[in-house]
């Protein structure tokens, strides 16, 4: 039983790390808490769930959802996030919250607010170690690892990234450096939008997809963020993980209905106790 | 060839930073900025280097006007500045640091990344040879997979200096490289801006290390209050009565 709520926690934890990657890094380069990633989710969720209706493929609609949800991630920061840059971190958050609703509302009026579900195929669930695994389960795994791998390889492994993590450290000293800002924020909203509509898909294909489910993923992907100490892509997988097993696990003890509200316990315990996280830094004070 | 700040005036408020500054140097030569706290040295390099917008005057390289181009232009045109208190990618290790301010790659676009991984390899693996260079000319060689924030003081300027070289400088404003840096690292900083000057870079230089500057360059101006006071050979400059006056105060013999 435990067994088996560890391994649902640890796919819900992928989805929870996927999402608060794309938090932790707008959070870290662009610099303010970016409450548009959940609706960034259902974005790509339903995009997923378009394309997957319309082939029946699994991977078309992971295509899709990471090329409408990095597209609208894109067409934010343009429209929205580049005239506001250079004002106050709630000014953003306002206008973030703003998109969240447009991005809600767009969907509400396209696909209506009935709950969705993505027709995949029921399969027998895999026998490893003693612990039933149902293939879809493998599946998504594999995609959002497939996913992290990506994202950390362009982080880590190019230059592209490289100068992403120059700006998230010091974006004065990254212009005098040559670094062009502009390419690096097309970059991080890019990457940021897709990682969000992986997620989404994924959490589209394990639940059931409607209008509201991104804003309800946020606090999650905000709690794993903070938790896994704020601008930290490895702490925001890390920390979705723990949450995503954490919540499951907890199931049997708190009742299904209060899961959700293990999230709220862990960014306040965070907040209390480590302000900056587990993998978190203290930052210089300039 | 030459880099021509002209009449440049800046205010902070009802402060005066800067004064109708004129200063001429050769792109490829060595002057060395002076003056008490205050007289402007530092607002005049960040708006050469396209910090700050000046509120009027010029400031050309090479003929051609900069006074629209941001920081990141006039870097890749080879203009290029340090920090008074040295600032570093303080989670990216010394090679990341230096690798991250060579100009011009592919990879940096999405774009070029997955559909031209062949050219973004080939220019990494060059960008990762100069960056190797620049460490090995620095003696930085041995922090090279050091997070760059665990550097010492000292270690941090020669880094910044690193960081301006692989922007393929061609002047490079560097701001105090011997504050708070040991004598012994003072004279190899020196020398190897002794000896990239001798390559064709230029720099222009504040310094508060009268001696070591002294010792440095062929010229010096004094800025005081906004203003400059005097420009010339370091000997003739510091022997001008109203240098003393304002800032060396006599003291200094």
């Amino acid at each position: 039983m435990l067994g088996q709520l560890f391994v649902a926690g640890v796919v819900h934890g992928l989805v929870i790390g996927l999402a608060a990657l794309a938090v932790t890094l707008v959070f870290g380069i662009a610099r303010f808490p970016n409450a548009a990633a959940g609706d960034t989710m259902t974005l790509g969720a339903y995009a997923g769930f378009a394309a997957h209706g319309a082939t029946g493929s699994l991977a078309v609609a992971g295509g899709a959802s990471v090329l409408a949800a990095a597209a609208a991630s894109l067409a934010g920061y343009l429209l929205v996030f580049r005239p506001l840059a250079r004002r106050p971190v709630a000014a953003l958050l306002v206008a973030a919250i703003g998109v969240a609703f447009l991005i809600r509302a767009g969907l509400g009026l396209a696909f209506g607010h009935q709950q969705r579900v993505y027709q995949v195929p029921l399969a027998w669930p895999i026998e490893v170690m003693g612990l039933r695994i149902s293939p879809m389960d493998l599946t998504l795994a594999g995609v959002a690892l497939a996913a992290l791998a990506v994202a950390f390889l362009v982080l880590y492994a190019t230059p592209i990234g490289r100068q992403m993590r120059a700006v998230a450290d010091d974006p004065d000293l990254a212009r005098v450096s040559g670094i062009r800002p502009f390419r690096v924020m097309v970059a991080l909203w890019l990457l940021a939008g897709a990682a969000a509509g992986i997620a989404g898909m994924m959490l589209g294909i394990k639940t059931v997809v409607s209008p509201e489910m991104g804003w309800e993923s946020l606090l999650p992907a905000f709690a794993a963020a903070i938790l896994g100490g704020i601008g930290s892509p490895v702490g925001a997988v890390a920390a979705g993980l723990v949450l995503g097993i954490a919540q499951e696990v907890s199931t049997p003890v708190v009742g299904f209905t209060y899961k959700i509200a293990l999230a709220f316990a862990v960014l306040l315990a965070v907040l209390l106790v480590r302000p900056r996280g587990l993998f978190g830094r203290v930052e210089a004070v300039r | 060839m030459s880099l021509l700040i002209r009449d440049v005036s800046r205010s902070f408020g009802g402060f005066r930073a800067l004064d109708r500054v004129s200063l001429e140097m050769p792109a490829d030569g060595l002057l060395g900025v002076i003056g008490p706290n205050g007289a402007g040295k530092s607002t005049l390099f960040s708006v050469v280097s396209g910090f700050i917008p000046a509120d009027a005057g010029t400031v050309s390289l090479d003929g051609r006007t900069l006074d629209r181009l941001g920081p990141a232009a006039r870097a890749r045109l080879g203009l290029v500045r340090t920090f008074q208190v040295p600032r570093e990618f303080h989670h990216l290790t010394v090679r990341e640091n230096l690798m991250a301010a060579a100009p011009g790659q592919s990879g940096e676009n999405l774009l070029g990344l997955f559909f031209r991984p062949g050219r973004v390899a080939a220019e990494e693996a060059l960008t990762a040879a100069a960056a190797q260079d620049v460490m090995d000319f620095l003696r930085l060689a041995p922090v090279a997979g050091l997070p760059a924030g665990r550097l010492s003081g000292g270690q941090k300027k020669l880094l910044e200096l690193g960081r301006a070289l692989m922007a393929k400088p061609r002047l490079i404003l560097l701001d105090e490289p011997f504050a708070g840096v040991n004598a012994v690292l003072v004279q190899e900083i020196a020398a190897r801006i002794t000896e990239l000057n001798a390559r064709g870079i230029g720099f222009l230089i504040i310094e508060h290390d009268l001696q070591a500057l002294s010792r440095l360059v062929p010229r010096l101006a004094v800025m005081d209050r906004g203003r400059v006071l005097a420009a010339g050979a370091p000997a003739e400059v510091l022997a001008d009565a109203r240098v003393r006056e304002a800032y060396l105060g006599g003291v200094v013999a």
